[in-house]
């Protein structure tokens, strides 16, 4: 053993999640220490590596796994990191690098609606929160002020402040679907952390129409904004240092964690206070990994609920021809969607969801498609233009309910440097998949408001993922039932946070990230607070102060 | 392997020293061939091998214009991903020169005749229009930004990854 590291806060991974934690302790003038399984990456090498990629449409190509921190690949081929039990797949996709899965994420930055926290007592589905929306919001302005977050005051989810800038300009694509579909849908720009000016630093948005693989420009915000801003702010972050194990004394506070670097050479580091960041699936397998005598089943995990309740968004969708030229791909690749079916009465029936409209390029799938198809001569050419003029896609985001069978457990099989990988059980259940149905009626409708020919419905009890990892920490007030108390601390250890879109009870039809940033600035104010929190704070006890 | 000098570029810059080298692209098709492609018959054909795969590319992607460079690359990077590729080039070419098949025919034709060639169209199309040579794991990258199907819809879009204009440019009709 080697090497020893000490700090008052120690932050496990380094995504937008826990580098946005990190930066707001190192503000009030903790020391803190960031350990980060993955490497530093470099943006204008991913903009290159996924120009020259054979694969265009695998946007993990710019993002091969480091052979010490493995994340799941898929395309060509499974690398089998992820493993299934079944009975669904859930093919989970995180990266593992510096800043996190944020590198290729949409920037869709949303706010539940309010009754989202109160799916029990409203609908009798689901769990409650342990905390309300109001309590929720200043810490979503917070953190749309941070991410720097573009939106209007139309979709559903109430403001005491306005967003920091005007939403993103509509592209002409949109603007038609908006136009068309009133005012039986109406459309929406998405809230998004996505630049409509200068902000902070960063220019605006000039529709490279690349931000899922990777945006050239810094328009988005990303993870790795967050990584460089705690850096700024004093944190020092570690790369390549592979948590396995968090150790833990013996009245139970964690004392130290413990990691690999690529060599394999250990590394103990001790600290005051340790916050687990490692996303939605890597967090819950840490903990799992760290049994001890006193702990058999796990850290934090005398409830028998770490890992349980996995959550994400489903999708099913429709493929259409537009009666006119639309030409997806000016612009931002996520700018719009329909809001008015995230709540109702019916969420006792079924999940709810948000409709959202794709602004991806149709180029590179229709392309495939007429190959496919064996279209040669020069009807290639008109046909390439006729379809990437006409193609567009509307999809559901639906919510699933917590389930304890659906979960994270470790499998047998390790990864190369000896560490258990995690295995994902899932199902999608009947409340799921009764709003699937019901949300065909929509799709028509829209295909017919649209003028729609070569209507393409996806295969049927067939989920696309949308990679919001939720629900396998989550939080509650009651120890039998939950992980982590409303603000992120483990039930178990006094000295042990969780900070990810993994503590959320349930996962709403929104996109995690602003949910699960907001959470985690309320829990580092509750760790040690701001000289100027805000007033909504003033009542939540914070701890007294650092050991 | 060592790049060798592409033949079309040697023959426009050397010019026509050796009259073997001055065949045409013409003298490789057949008039019904030749009617499909009829920009490209005084093209150079120095290289048998290499200019049946222009030929050939050009009916297939039923362009009015193909870049020589461009053609050499892909030829050089499809010769290496398939083994037969030059003779298969040739078979293909000598199908549609003897039997008049419609390019829009072509796949169900072949298909339907279980030939061998039935995979060589798609190899073709997708380098030119995909720059993309090869399959899954052992798929190479040739050409992004002059991969045809971005050349084809340069009026209105970019290829991802390259800014399409100043912020909002995107709100007006694209044409
Ligand atoms: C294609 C795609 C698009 C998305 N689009 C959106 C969107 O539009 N809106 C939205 O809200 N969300 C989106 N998401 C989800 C979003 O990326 C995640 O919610 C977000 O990244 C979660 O942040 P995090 O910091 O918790 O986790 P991550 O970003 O996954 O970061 C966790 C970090 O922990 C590190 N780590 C893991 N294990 C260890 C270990 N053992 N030791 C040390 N470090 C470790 C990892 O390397 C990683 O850097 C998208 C995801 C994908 C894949
Ligand atoms: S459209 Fe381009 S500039 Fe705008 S956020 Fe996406 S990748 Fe960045």
């Amino acid at each position: 053993m080697s090497g020893q590291l000490s700090a008052d806060i120690v932050v496990i991974g380094s995504g937008i999640i826990g580098s946005l934690a990190a930066r707001r302790l190192a503000q009030q003038g903790a020391s803190v220490l960031i350990l980060e399984a993955g490497p530093r990456l470099e943006r204008a090498r991913v903009v290159a590596a996924f120009r020259n990629s054979p694969i265009k449409g695998n946007w993990m190509a710019p993002y091969p796994p480091s052979p010490w921190a493995p994340h799941p690949i898929y395309v060509p081929q499974d690398n089998g990191y992820l493993k299934q039990a079944g009975p669904y797949p859930y093919p989970a996709e995180y990266i593992r690098a510096v800043g996190g899965t944020t590198w290729h994420w949409a920037a869709q930055a949303w706010r539940l609606v309010p009754n989202d926290v109160r799916i029990k007592s409203l609908y009798g589905v689901g769990v409650d929160w342990p905390l309300s929306y109001e309590e929720l919001d200043p810490w979503y302005q917070e953190a749309e002020e941070i991410l720097g977050v573009a939106g209007a005051d139309n979709t559903g989810s109430p403001r005491q402040h306005p967003f920091p800038m005007e939403p993103v300009a509509e592209p002409w694509s949109m603007r038609r679907f908006r136009e068309r579909l009133a005012p039986a849908y109406p459309v929406v720009a998405n809230t998004v952390a996505r630049n409509s000016r200068g902000y902070d630093g960063r220019p605006a948005c000039v529709g490279n129409n690349s931000c899922q693989p990777i945006c050239p420009v810094n328009a988005q915000y990303l993870g790795i904004n967050a990584v460089e801003a705690a850096e700024a702010a004093g944190a020092k972050v570690v790369p390549n240092a592979v948590v396995f194990r968090i150790e833990h004394d013996a009245k139970g506070r964690i004392a130290a964690v413990h990691y690999y670097a690529p060599d394999k050479s250990e590394h103990r580091v001790t600290g005051a206070t340790f916050i687990l960041a490692a996303n939605g699936i890597e967090s819950p397998k840490l903990l799992l990994l760290s049994a001890s005598d006193k702990y058999p089943n796990g850290l934090a995990n005398s409830s028998g609920m770490v890992g349980r309740h996995l959550m994400d968004h489903p999708s099913t969708s429709l493929t259409f021809y537009a009666d006119e030229e639309l030409w997806l791909g000016r612009g931002p690749q996520s700018p719009s969607s329909i809001n008015t079916l995230r709540d109702g009465a019916f969420r006792s029936q079924h999940a709810p969801y948000r409709l959202d409209f794709t602004n991806i390029s149709q180029v590179l799938n229709v392309t495939g498609d007429l190959i496919k198809e064996g279209v040669y001569g020069a009807e290639f050419e008109k046909q390439l233009r006729w379809r990437a003029a006409r193609q567009v896609n509307v999809k559901n985001v639906l919510e699933v309910l917590p389930n304890p069978d659906n979960r994270i457990t470790l499998s047998a099989e390790k990864d190369a440097m000896g560490i258990p990988k995690p295995e994902a059980h899932y199902a999608i259940d009947d409340y799921t998949r009764r709003a699937a149905e019901v949300s065909k009626a929509d799709f028509a409708r829209i295909a017919e408001l649209m003028g729609g020919t070569g209507l393409r419905y996806s295969a049927e009890g067939q989920f696309a993922n949308n990679q919001h990892i939720t629900g396998t920490m989550s939080m509650g007030n009651d120890p039998a039932s939950s992980v982590v108390d409303a603000f992120g601390r483990t039930h178990d250890h006094e000295n042990l946070f969780v900070c990810s879109t993994g503590v959320m009870p349930t996962a709403a039809t929104m996109n995690s990230t602003l949910t699960g940033v907001a959470l985690a600035l309320r829990t580092a104010e509750h760790i040690l607070p701001a000289k100027n929190a805000h007033a909504a704070t003033a009542h939540s006890s914070h701890e007294a102060s650092l050991a | 392997m060592a790049p060798e000098e592409p033949d079309s570029v040697a023959a426009r810059r050397n010019g026509p020293v050796d009259p073997s080298r001055r065949r045409l692209l013409a003298g490789l098709l057949t008039a019904y061939t030749a009617s499909l492609i009829p920009w490209a018959l005084a093209q150079p054909a120095p290289h048998a091998d290499r200019g049946a795969f222009t030929a050939l590319s050009a009916i297939l992607v039923g362009r009015q214009a193909l870049d020589a460079a461009q053609a050499t690359r892909l030829y050089d990077a499809l010769a290496a991903a398939h083994p037969n590729f030059p003779a298969d080039v040739q078979a293909l070419l000598t199908l549609l020169n003897e039997r008049h098949i419609d390019p829009q025919q072509l796949q169900g034709v072949l298909d339907g005749e279980h030939s061998p060639l039935a995979p060589l169209p798609r190899q073709i199309l997708g380098a030119w229009t995909l720059g993309v040579v090869g399959s899954g794991e052992g798929a190479r990258c040739v050409a992004y930004e002059t991969a045809l199907n971005a050349v084809i819809v340069a009026d209105v879009l970019k290829p991802p990854t390259y800014a399409y204009g100043a912020y909002g440019s995107w709100a007006s009709k694209p044409l």
